[in-house]
């Protein structure tokens, strides 16, 4: 393996992506005809980075991980981060502009926009994983915990696995 | 987010301490990173709920992996490039050690039945914390929009339900979504009212 080809691969994955999973196709396309990784180390990668500390796009570690140990982690992480930077661009342009109306509506529609987008993307994720009032259950008692901005998260998950083990072990 | 000079930017262990809390916690993914960041924001006085929505929506429409872009504004928005080191830090270093030793651990234990019927609890507990801050932030933005009158609070609704439907059942990709919302935020809104204009005014330095 070449770490340089490597690590580029990465980097243009998340530079040319948005979101968690937006470097996914490029990844996998790129690493599987190099043949670096296989269909197995992308499913265990995406699994961990949805229930491990930190972003879902986290999974790219795991995946680093799992074709080219530590150091491959260890890349990962920087190609991840670099691309990061070109938002405080965005953020700088926009506060020299955000005087114009236009650009105070516009920002205000991607604002309500992005909102709206989490509704969706949690009515998709629930019908792809809840199956039965189990589910439905242990939603709504994660979203009554986590109004009442009195029990830590970390908590919320906990209990939410422990009743994943009482009711479907 | 031009209001954050009128207050005292934190201090950078306060910084370092809180992105720690949030890189060491957020066990669940995406969902209960950005439920924690946002709680950070909002009880340690960094940003509001508008310039959180704000933050959030930047940084959506530039590339790269969404939650690291808004830690990175948001530290640099607090103090500047120590704040952004500190903070990408604070919440990369923790969360990308435990999830390699998590990838260690994970093959070896998936096909354990304990482990797979906690994780079926673990991801709807995520989806609950998810709508939490979901309903949150939509209070914040259709509050503002109230005090401006019924006519907004309407418009500003039928964007946020659009953009829902958009998504789930159309099948539209965020992206698209994203540009589609600030399109017809122009077309609806039809420029800030006066009342809203002077507030903003009143909180340039």
């Amino acid at each position: 393996m070449n770490p340089l080809l490597y690590f580029w691969l990465f980097l243009k994955g998340s530079l040319f992506s948005t979101g968690g999973l937006g470097n996914l196709p490029f990844l996998h396309q790129d690493l599987i005809a190099l043949g670096w990784a296989d269909e197995t180390d992308f499913l265990a990668a995406i699994a961990v980075g949805q229930i491990s500390p930190g972003p879902n796009g986290l999974w790219t570690i795991a995946l680093g991980y799992l074709t080219y140990g530590w150091l491959g982690s260890a890349l990962a992480l920087v190609a991840i981060t670099l691309p990061t930077l070109l938002a405080l661009v965005v953020v700088a342009l926009h506060r020299r502009l955000e005087g114009q109306p236009i650009v105070q509506d516009f920002t205000r529609g991607i604002a309500l926009g992005v909102v709206g987008l989490s509704f969706g993307v949690s009515w998709v994720l629930f019908r792809a994983t809840v199956s039965d009032w189990r589910g439905v259950a242990i939603v709504l008692a994660a979203l009554a915990l986590a109004a009442s901005k009195r029990v830590p998260v970390i908590v919320v998950l906990a209990l939410g696995g422990l009743a994943g083990w009482l009711l479907y072990a | 987010m031009t209001a954050l000079r009128s207050r005292p930017p934190p201090r950078l262990s306060e910084l370092l301490r809180a992105w720690l809390g949030i890189g060491l916690q957020s066990f669940g993914g995406g969902s209960s990173t950005l439920y924690l960041i946002h709680q950070a924001c909002i009880t340690r006085g960094w940003l509001d709920e508008a310039e959180f929505a704000r933050a959030w929506a930047l940084v959506q429409i530039s590339p790269g992996i969404n939650l690291i872009k808004l830690t990175a504004v948001i530290g640099y928005e607090l103090r500047r490039w120590p704040g952004l080191c500190i903070a990408l830090a604070g919440l990369l270093l923790p969360s990308a050690a435990i999830t390699v030793l998590m990838t260690a651990g994970f093959a070896a234990i998936q096909q354990q039945p304990v482990v797979a019927a906690a994780m079926r609890g673990v991801i709807p507990a995520t989806i609950g914390l998810s709508l939490a801050m979901g309903i949150q932030m939509a209070r914040g933005l259709l509050d503002h929009a109230r005090r401006d009158g019924r006519a907004r609070l309407v418009s500003h609704s039928a964007l946020l339900a659009a953009a829902a439907l958009l998504y789930a059942v159309g099948r539209v990709s965020p992206v698209a979504v994203l540009g589609l919302a600030g399109v017809a935020a122009v077309a609806l809104l039809g420029g800030a009212p006066a009342a809203l204009r002077r507030a903003r005014g009143r909180l340039r330095p």
